[in-house]
């Protein structure tokens, strides 16, 4: 099973003897994908941004997680809506949000639990690379460097 | 060589068929054929367009011009009567006649319909087809209340959906629990409650006798001896899969047509795959079926493939499924119920009835077998993938059930090496 991307694309890497596990990149996510785009205003907004990328602990480590974008992706498969398609010139996994109802299906397929289900505005949210930037928020907000941006390494 | 493929279906498995025939093989034609008279479309959000919540161009989940762009004849309004596997040709209802290389039984599966007195009366509504959706929108402005036979998941999506359009619902069930196909009975209790709160009626452990009326439905009869006056009824009591085309032929078939590991039937080249398959159930570890959406796709991906020259495995597909009521999301992964008397199961559990929450998860000798996931369903992913890859969860075992549970915990564990984490 292949699941991460075998182009040229760039994805995101994690050094996790780096990462302290301080969350500043969930918060440079949640405020980078809200409508203001600035940190004290994202805060008042009506529908709360949720951060789309977690850090999670597991073994004394800390691993921040987010989308893969798969090429071969179990969520596009399991997409009933069609809101979900992967873009091969992009190498990501679009999301057409207003196309999406809400099935969860995606959320129940996803082998990493990339996908978290934004219960309040119904809606699945997951990394989207900050498509329409230079580069993810996560990368800038990172205090330690533990956030890597490169192109696809050797599996 | 160019050859000619048909793929009788036009949905989830047909359309992953194509697609996939058409990434192999430029050349090639491909013919899929429809007995119904509008392009693709996805059977699976029906409700939420008879809920007024999607436009019926939103249900097509494929851009206009796919059959176009991928060179795909397609033939609708056209039934095919039967296959004749020794001669490799279709035979239509129309008479018409088409050969093939390779055929792709993807016919899907229609609802089935309790055998009660009254049940052909004008009223009675099947809910698959987006003509099922039309007819019994079209109904609506004259209807007060609907009475919904079978408390699995379409009967619940057709109750959703027509709450949201202001009609009485009333769901009879004859299970002592609603989605009894999925759920155990807390977390069926949980579903139940939050429909009662909408105002959706749910009469548990009582079956239709009889659809009272002369013509046009007045009421549904029970076996309890009460009578529930409504206009409308629509049937939501499983589906049976669409396989008379082969029932003359020599092609095997048991609830579905048999379809081996690589979605192949028993004669020539015919290959079948979504909810007319019948593969392998992982948990049964016998032949089932599994009619999902996501089932379907990939099968119908599989099969693509291997019409096509390939010779890729399917090892089967698993009994899961999601869904959401009034702000209530609901996961059911593979076995979720402990069969009796099986005492090497064990259950993790975290209830919260308050928050509406509730995880069960059932394991066997060190590996998990389920889950059902209420309320809260982030992480189901990584719970199907233990599932699906039989992990040994010996060294996390403790932590299954944890808020910060997730797929770093169990990554080590896995076959495959992760280059995310450097």
């Amino acid at each position: 099973m292949l699941f991460a991307n075998t182009n040229t694309m760039k994805q995101l890497y994690y050094d996790v003897k780096k990462c302290l596990g301080c969350r500043s990149c969930e918060i440079a996510c949640a405020v980078a994908h809200s409508l203001a785009g600035e940190l004290f205003s994202a805060l008042r907004e009506e529908k709360l941004s949720l951060p789309r990328k977690k850090v999670l602990p597991a073994g004394g480590k800390n691993y921040p997680l987010s989308c893969r974008h798969c090429q071969d992706a179990k969520c596009v498969e399991a997409c009933m809506s069609g809101c979900l398609v992967y873009n091969k010139e992009k190498g990501i996994v679009e999301h057409d949000e207003p196309r999406c109802v809400g099935c969860w299906m995606c959320v129940m397929v996803c082998p990493f639990g990339a996908i978290r289900p934004n219960l309040i505005a119904k809606i699945p949210i997951r990394c989207d690379k900050c498509k329409d930037k230079d580069e993810p928020a996560c990368l800038k907000a990172c205090p330690t460097g533990a956030i890597i941006w490169q192109e696809e390494r050797e599996k | 060589m160019t050859k000619q493929f048909i793929i009788i279906g036009n949905s989830a498995a047909g359309i992953a068929a194509a697609e996939t025939i058409r990434q192999r093989d430029k050349e090639s034609k491909i013919i899929m054929i429809s007995d119904e008279d509008c392009p693709a479309y996805c059977r699976c959000m029906l409700s939420y367009y008879l809920a007024g919540e999607v436009k019926e161009k939103t249900l097509s989940y494929r851009p206009a011009n796919f059959y176009q762009g991928n060179n795909v004849e397609l033939l609708l309004n056209k039934k095919v009567a039967r296959v004749d596997p020794k001669k490799n040709r279709v035979i239509c209802e129309d008479k018409t006649q088409l050969g093939y290389d390779a055929l792709l039984i993807a016919t899907g599966a229609r609802p089935k319909f309790p055998e009660v007195k009254g049940v052909k009366r004008t009223g009675v509504f099947g809910f698959r087809t987006i003509k099922d959706a039309q007819a019994i929108s079209a109904q609506l402005p004259v209807t007060k209340t609907a009475c919904i036979l079978g408390g699995g998941l379409i009967g619940l999506k057709a109750a959703y959906a027509l709450k949201k359009r202001n009609i009485e619902v009333k769901v009879i069930i004859k299970s002592p629990q609603v989605l009894s196909q999925m759920l155990d009975g807390q977390a069926a209790e949980l579903v139940r409650k939050k429909l009662e709160e909408h105002g959706i009626e749910v009469l548990l452990g009582q079956d239709v006798l009889e659809i009272i009326g002369e013509g046009d439905v007045k009421a549904v009869k029970l076996d309890s001896g009460k009578a529930i006056g409504c206009t409308m009824v629509i049937v939501g009591k499983g589906v049976s899969p669409n396989i008379e085309l082969i029932k003359d032929s020599e092609v095997r078939f048991n609830q579905g047509i048999l379809a081996d590991r690589f979605l192949k039937t028993n004669a020539g080249n015919i290959y079948a795959a979504g909810d007319a398959c019948e593969s392998f159930d992982l948990v049964s570890g016998e032949p089932g079926i599994n009619a999902l959406w996501p089932v379907a796709v990939e099968q119908g991906k599989i099969a693509g493939a291997n019409m096509s020259g390939a010779d890729l495995t399917y090892d089967g597909s698993l009994g899961m499924n999601s869904l959401e009521f009034f702000g209530l999301p609901v996961v059911s992964l593979a076995v979720y119920k402990v069969k009796q008397g099986d005492s090497a199961c064990e259950e993790l559990k975290i209830i919260n009835p308050r928050e509406n929450k509730y995880k069960k998860l059932i394991l066997k000798n060190n590996r998990l077998l389920g889950a059902v996931l209420v309320g809260e369903i982030k992480n189901s992913g990584v719970y199907l993938r233990l599932i699906r890859e039989k992990i040994d969860l010996s060294g996390f075992k403790d932590k299954l059930l944890e808020e910060n549970f997730g797929y770093p915990v169990i990554k080590d564990a896995l076959i495959e090496r992760d280059t995310t984490y450097v």
